[in-house]
């Protein structure tokens, strides 16, 4: 069963690589392939939230042996998040007309890799799913195929590689010390290695998601990248394949390595203070509005990482909310800059709102999260922040909002209004997700104590 | 034998940083192919042990074998390297023919000029 949602787009992604994208039924099987893999997924969702957990070993090796696919409540939450969002993206650009023919394709191949590294159980086998996303994703970087756009993939393909780079030889280096590559294995092996082995390796991994993140002092490819690509591409990006970053760090940081998150709780702390301020300062300066968009990623990244130094259980529920949250907030964003017409200004208002943190929005949520965390762990620095940067915000969406939508200019033309009504959609969710957040709620909470429930 | 591989692994990525930081894209592109292989010859050091070629039926009488999952993940992780570098190759080629410069002064130069020309357009709606 936990081949499904992997084996689906896989079958699909292949056989798409072979026709012509453009044609509006080759996008729509894609858009059809999606959302079977979406609707195995959150059937499978339900089924972990109430066992648990589900495995299956490949190949019927024994465990330990063969390579293990592992669906605990957190994978669930992010792959099905991933899943809306691809969706949302490839829905959008198939109603308002895709321009080259391996877009559908590789958004299923993309699919794939998510889907691979949110279901494995072994360390190995996350960086092979990685490895399958981020070649995906760099080719869809190029999508439009200007001059622009292949600088901006040039930007993303080297710092990525190098992030890839370092994250491989951390999960060697796991290897090396604890003698086994399954997740489980290495959590119950960790506690005899070394301490100072384990910063080393820990911040090596740490480094590899911070640059997938876009985290502060390795953030410099981000706006450069999302400034240059076509906004269904930067959805994709920040909305999927950031999840990688932050779904890594909970898993390596949380599940994996938890004394050194422990350890380093303080220097997590300071990246994410710096980056919350310096994206949400720079968002407000800048003009463009995919740039200040991009600057505002920066900035709601360093809420996740926040939490994260926070741990126990509130604090990894926050960041898990958080993730969620900012993934939806900036799909929506990026794909509403990218249309134009009626009803595109509320898709847009909505989204502002979230990430702002105003209720009833999903992002109210994750902001309430990451509050409670800080107010647990006694830290008022936290709990400032988290007020300012939430001003701050409102500040710059409002600032694009007044720049692009009360110019009380009627634009030249509209998108196609299924395009629109697809867009209004995920403003919708984003809004329900506000008004009826239990089961978001209850997802994440397991999710986090599945996470601190593991031995210290 | 250790201490060999972690001098051709140092040198490697010590010549891929160095030309990661050259102008010239090409010598970008080298050397993150560089590091890269670093990388692959990394995994290969972590398990080096001395023993038997790992190959079912493992003969009796107690004789150790060597790890061959280092090879394993070695063997994958070179496809992968090869899958990155020729697509990372590819992106070079098509940003040369985009400013018909591999030259990363010529680039950003390109990128400032067509940034302002954005900036401009957004606030003239």
């Amino acid at each position: 069963m936990l081949v499904l949602p992997l084996g689906i787009t896989w079958f699909l992604a292949a056989i798409l690589a072979l026709l012509d994208g453009r044609r509006s039924w080759v996008g729509l099987l894609g858009v059809a392939g999606l959302a079977a893999a979406f609707a195995v997924t959150v059937w499978l969702t339900t089924v972990v939230l109430q066992v648990g957990r589900l495995e299956m070993t490949a190949g019927g090796w024994p465990a330990g042996i063969g390579i293990t696919l592992r669906l605990d409540a957190l994978g669930a939450l992010f792959a099905v998040t991933s899943l809306v969002v691809l969706l949302a993206a490839l829905g959008c650009e198939v109603l308002s007309g895709v321009r080259a023919r391996a877009f559908p394709a590789l958004v299923l191949f993309l699919a794939t890799g998510l889907n691979g590294l949110f279901l494995t159980g072994d360390a190995f086998n996350f960086y092979v799913f990685f490895e399958v996303s981020m070649i995906a994703s760099f080719v869809l970087t190029g999508y439009g195929e200007r001059s622009r756009e292949m600088r901006a993939t040039m930007i993303f393909v080297m710092v990525n590689l190098l992030g890839s780079v370092l994250f491989l030889a951390g999960t060697v280096a796991l290897y090396h010390v604890t003698g086994t590559l399954d997740m489980v294995g290495i959590s119950e092996q960790i506690g005899s290695v070394r301490p100072s082995t384990v910063i080393l390796i820990a911040s090596m991994i740490l480094v590899a998601f911070a640059v997938k993140l876009g985290l502060f002092p390795f953030h410099f490819w981000l706006p450069a990248v999302y400034r240059d690509t076509r906004p269904v591409v930067a959805a994709i990006l920040s909305g999927a394949v950031a999840n990688i970053g932050g779904y890594g760090l909970l898993r390596f940081g949380g599940e994996l390595l938890p004394s050194a998150l422990e350890v380093g709780a303080t220097a997590l702390l300071v990246l994410g203070a710096a980056s919350i301020v310096y994206g949400e300062l720079l968002a407000i300066s800048r003009y463009p509005t995919s740039e200040v968009l991009a600057y505002s990623s920066i900035g709601q990244v360093g809420y996740i990482l926040i939490a994260l130094a926070v741990g126990g259980e509130l604090g990894y529920g926050a960041a898990i909310l958080y993730a969620v949250a900012n993934s939806l907030n900036k799909t929506l964003l990026f794909l509403a800059t990218g249309l134009l017409g009626g009803t595109v200004g509320a898709a847009f208002a909505v989204g502002a709102f979230s990430v702002a943190g105003v209720p009833p929005s999903v992002g109210f949520f994750g902001k309430v999260a990451v509050f409670q965390a800080g107010i647990a762990d006694g830290s008022a620095a936290i709990v400032c922040l988290v007020s300012v940067g939430a001003a701050l915000s409102f500040v710059y969406m409002f600032q694009i909002y007044q720049r692009n939508f009360w110019r009380g200019r009627a634009p030249r033309s509209s998108s196609p209004l299924s395009a629109r009504l697809l867009i209004l959609g995920l403003a919708g969710l984003v809004v329900a997700l506000g008004i009826w957040p239990e089961p978001l709620l209850a997802a994440g909470r397991q999710a986090a104590t599945g996470l601190a429930g593991q031995p210290r | 034998m250790t201490l060999l591989l972690s001098c051709v692994v140092a040198v490697l990525f010590g010549s891929g940083a160095y030309l990661l930081l050259k102008r010239d894209l090409l010598r970008v592109a080298v050397g993150t192919i560089l590091l890269s292989n670093a990388a692959n010859l990394w995994i290969m050091s972590a398990g080096l042990s001395r023993g038997g070629a790992p190959i079912y039926p493992i003969p009796h009488g107690g004789q150790p074998v060597s790890d061959p999952l280092v090879q394993a993940l070695t063997l994958t992780a070179i496809v992968i390297t090869f899958g990155t570098s020729g697509v990372l190759l590819s992106v070079v080629y098509r940003v040369y023919l985009g400013h018909g410069s591999a030259d990363l002064q010529a680039i950003s130069e390109a990128e400032v000029r067509e940034e302002a020309e954005l900036e401009e357009e957004e606030r003239r709606g």
